[in-house]
C-alpha cells in the first residue's frame, strides 16, 4: 500500500486525470442511482413509509390495492384476534387551493384517524387532532404550490373541501403527492357522486404476522415489498433505472482495470527488473491491487462528497433521494468490481519474465 | 557452508534458431569462492548474458547443475529461485534499473528482508557506497554514478553470498565505471563474498581475481590475479 501511493503521488499529473475520469463517471452512477430510488420512491413512498407489514386484498385484484375491496367484518375479525389492522383506501384525484384554477394532482389516502397507518406530522397536527370536519394532510411538496397550514382546498368533481391541518414528509404514490383523509371525509367524497355509497375498504393494512388464516376466501395477504411492485410503472421504471446504475458501476471499474493493465504493460521492464531481485508475484500484486483501490476508493469518496452536495442543493421537486446505505452499496460494489478488475494485470505481471532485467535499455 | 558460494558443473544451454538449434553454453563449469570475484569477457552474443542468467537462476540450463553455497538448485521452484534471489543473490544491471517512483531509500527498503533490517542498515551502506546525500532523492534527481551506485547499494541490502554484475560499467564514463566495480571488490573483500562480473570494459580487470573468456560456447581462463 505504501509503495503505491508513493507511485501515484509521483505520477501526480498522471493519476490526477485518469482520477477526474472516475470520479465523473461515479458522480454519474451516483446520481442515477440517487434519481432511480427518487423516481421509485415518487411511485411509493407512502406504502414504503407505512407503518405496516403486509396488506389484506381482494385475490382477484391483482395485489393492486385501488382494484381491490375488502368486506369490513374482516377488519372486524381482525381486530377480535388483537391484531393491529387498519382500512386503507387509495384513489388518485385533484384538487384546486381555494381562489386558484390550478388543478393540482393529489392521491388520497383514506385513513383511519390516528391509526398507526396515519403518518406522523412535520407541520400542524394529525387528523383526529384537527377540529375542522373534512381535515387533510398534505405532502409538503404542495407547499410549493403555495399551500399552507391552515388553507382550504377543493375536490372539483365533488364540491367538497379540506382543511389543511398538517404536513408529512415523503408521501408519494404513482408520482403524485399524497393528501391523508378520514374515512368518513372519503365516503362523503364518494357519496357526492354516488349517495348510495357505503365504504368497503380497497384493504386492510396489517401490523405484525402475515399469517391470518383468510387465505382461500377471496383474500390474500400481501407483504408491502410485494405490493410496492405491483404499483404500476414502479417495476419497469425501477429496473431499466437499476440496469442503467449497475451497468455504469460496471464500466468504471473495468475502466480503471484498463488503465491499470496499461499502466502494467508501460512497466514490465521495471517489473522484470524487480522479480529478478527477488520480490515475489505477490509482492507485485499486493502492489497492484494497492493501487486500484486507492484510485477507486478515493475516486468514490469524492464522488460521495460530489453527490450529496448536489443533492443538498437540487431543486425541492426533482426526484431524487439517495440513501447512504444505497449510496455505500454502490461504493463498495465499484470498488470492489475494480479491484477483481485489478486481476488482469496480475495475471499480465505473473507471465512477465525476469530475463527482461538482463540486458540493456533503460526504463 | 561451502567455500564454494557458487558452483556450476557442465552447463549445457541452447536456444532454438529457426529449424535448427543454436547452442549458447556448451559444458560450462565455474567455481567461485569466498573472496573471490571473476569477470567474464567475451564478444557479442557469445552468450554471457545467458551464461550470468542461468548462475542467477533467472533460466534453466538444459543440463549441468547450479549450486549456490553448496546446495545444488537446479530443480529449485520458481518461488524457491525467487528466493534465493532475494537472499543469496545481489544483482547489478547494466541499466541502473532503479524504480523511478522510489528514493534511494525506499530502492532498498522495498527489497530488504526483514531479518536483514538490523544486520544492514539502509543509512550505514549508504554512507559506505558514498550516497548517503542520495537518500531521499529519486532516480531522476540522481547522476548516472550516483544512480548505479544507488542500484549497487540494493544488490548489497541483504547481504548476498554471492553478487552478479551484467555489464556495470556499461552507462557509466571511465572513472564512474571503475569506482563501481571497485565497491563490488571491496565488498567480496571485506565481507568475504562471491563475484561475477560480465564485462565488455577491460580497463575494469585489473580489479579482479581472475578473468574468462566465453567463445563459442566454452568458457575459457583468460588470466588469473597478478597476471592481469
Amino acid at each position: 500500500m505504501k509503495y503505491a501511493l508513493k507511485e501515484i503521488l509521483y505520477g501526480r499529473k498522471k493519476y490526477i486525470l485518469i482520477e477526474l475520469l472516475l470520479i465523473l463517471l461515479m458522480f454519474m452512477v451516483l446520481f442515477l442511482s440517487g434519481l432511480a430510488s427518487g423516481l421509485g420512491r415518487a411511485v411509493s413512498s407512502a406504502i414504503e413509509t407505512m407503518d405496516a407489514d403486509s396488506f389484506i386484498v381482494d385475490d382477484s385484484a391483482e395485489q393492486l390495492i385501488t382494484v381491490s375491496s375488502v368486506r369490513t367484518s374482516v377488519l372486524d375479525e381482525l381486530r377480535a384476534k388483537g391484531i393491529q389492522a387498519s382500512p386503507l383506501d387509495i384513489q388518485r384525484m385533484y384538487i384546486i387551493r381555494d381562489g386558484h384554477s390550478e388543478k393540482l394532482n393529489i392521491t388520497y389516502f383514506a385513513v383511519e384517524a390516528g391509526s398507526f397507518i396515519e403518518p406522523e406530522t412535520i407541520e400542524g397536527t394529525g387528523l383526529a387532532a384537527s377540529s375542522a370536519r373534512d381535515p387533510i394532510l398534505l405532502d409538503d411538496d404542495f407547499k410549493l404550490d403555495g399551500i399552507s397550514l391552515g388553507d382550504t382546498v377543493k375536490d372539483p368533481a365533488t364540491g367538497l373541501s379540506f382543511t389543511v391541518a398538517g404536513f408529512v414528509d415523503d408521501r408519494m404514490y404513482g408520482h403524485t403527492s399524497v393528501g391523508y383523509i378520514t374515512i368518513d371525509s372519503y365516503t362523503r367524497l364518494r357519496q357526492a357522486s354516488d349517495p348510495m355509497y357505503e365504504h368497503i375498504p380497497h384493504a386492510i393494512a396489517v401490523k405484525g404476522n402475515a399469517d391470518y388464516g383468510f387465505e382461500g376466501n377471496g383474500l390474500e395477504v400481501v407483504p408491502k415489498q410485494k405490493i410496492i411492485e405491483k404499483i404500476p410503472s414502479y417495476t419497469a421504471e425501477h429496473l431499466t433505472i437499476t440496469m442503467i446504475v449497475w451497468v455504469l458501476v460496471i464500466i468504471s471499474a473495468v475502466i480503471i482495470g484498463i488503465f491499470n493493465y496499461i499502466l502494467t504493460l508501460h512497466k514490465q521492464k521495471q517489473f522484470g527488473v524487480m522479480k529478478a531481485i527477488g520480490m515475489k508475484n505477490t509482492e507485485l500484486a499486493g502492489m497492484v491491487i494497492s493501487e486500484v483501490l486507492i484510485i477507486s476508493l478515493f475516486a468514490a469518496l469524492i464522488s460521495l462528497a460530489l453527490t450529496f452536495s448536489m443533492a443538498a442543493a437540487m431543486p425541492e421537486k426533482m426526484p431524487f433521494y439517495l440513501e447512504v446505505p444505497n449510496a455505500v452499496t454502490v461504493t463498495a460494489a465499484f470498488v470492489l468490481i475494480s479491484v477483481l478488475s485489478s486481476m488482469l494485470s496480475v495475471i499480465n505481471i505473473s507471465r512477465i519474465d525476469p530475463m527482461k532485467a538482463i540486458g540493456g535499455g533503460e526504463e | 557452508m561451502s567455500d564454494k558460494l557458487l558452483e556450476l558443473k557442465d552447463i549445457c544451454k541452447s536456444y532454438r534458431d529457426g529449424s535448427g538449434k543454436r547452442v549458447i553454453l556448451d559444458k560450462v563449469s565455474l567455481t567461485v569462492g569466498r573472496g573471490e570475484f571473476a569477470a567474464i569477457v567475451g564478444p557479442s552474443g557469445s552468450g554471457k548474458s545467458t551464461f550470468l542468467s542461468v548462475a542467477g537462476l533467472l533460466l534453466t540450463p538444459d543440463s549441468g547443475n547450479v549450486l549456490i553455497g553448496g546446495k545444488d538448485v537446479t530443480d529449485a521452484s520458481k518461488s524457491e529461485r525467487t528466493m534465493i534471489r532475494r537472499r543469496q543473490l545481489g544483482f547489478i544491471f547494466q541499466s541502473h534499473n532503479l524504480v523511478p517512483y522510489l528514493t534511494t531509500a525506499d530502492q532498498l527498503a522495498i527489497v530488504q528482508e526483514k531479518s536483514m533490517r538490523e544486520k544492514v542498515k539502509i543509512r550505514e551502506l549508504l554512507s559506505e557506497l558514498e550516497i548517503d546525500d542520495c537518500r531521499d532523492k529519486f532516480p531522476s534527481m540522481m547522476s548516472g554514478g550516483e544512480k548505479q551506485r544507488t542500484a549497487i547499494a540494493r544488490a548489497f541490502i541483504n547481504d548476498p553470498d554471492v553478487i552478479l554484475a551484467d555489464e556495470p560499467t556499461a552507462s557509466l564514463d571511465a572513472e564512474r565505471g571503475r569506482l563501481a566495480v571497485e565497491m563490488i571488490r571491496n565488498e567480496v573483500r571485506k565481507r568475504n563474498k562471491a563475484a561475477v562480473m560480465v564485462t565488455h570494459d577491460t580497463r575494469v580487470l585489473d580489479l579482479v581475481d581472475v578473468v574468462y573468456r566465453i567463445d563459442g560456447g566454452r568458457l575459457i581462463p583468460e588470466a588469473k590475479s597478478g597476471e592481469i
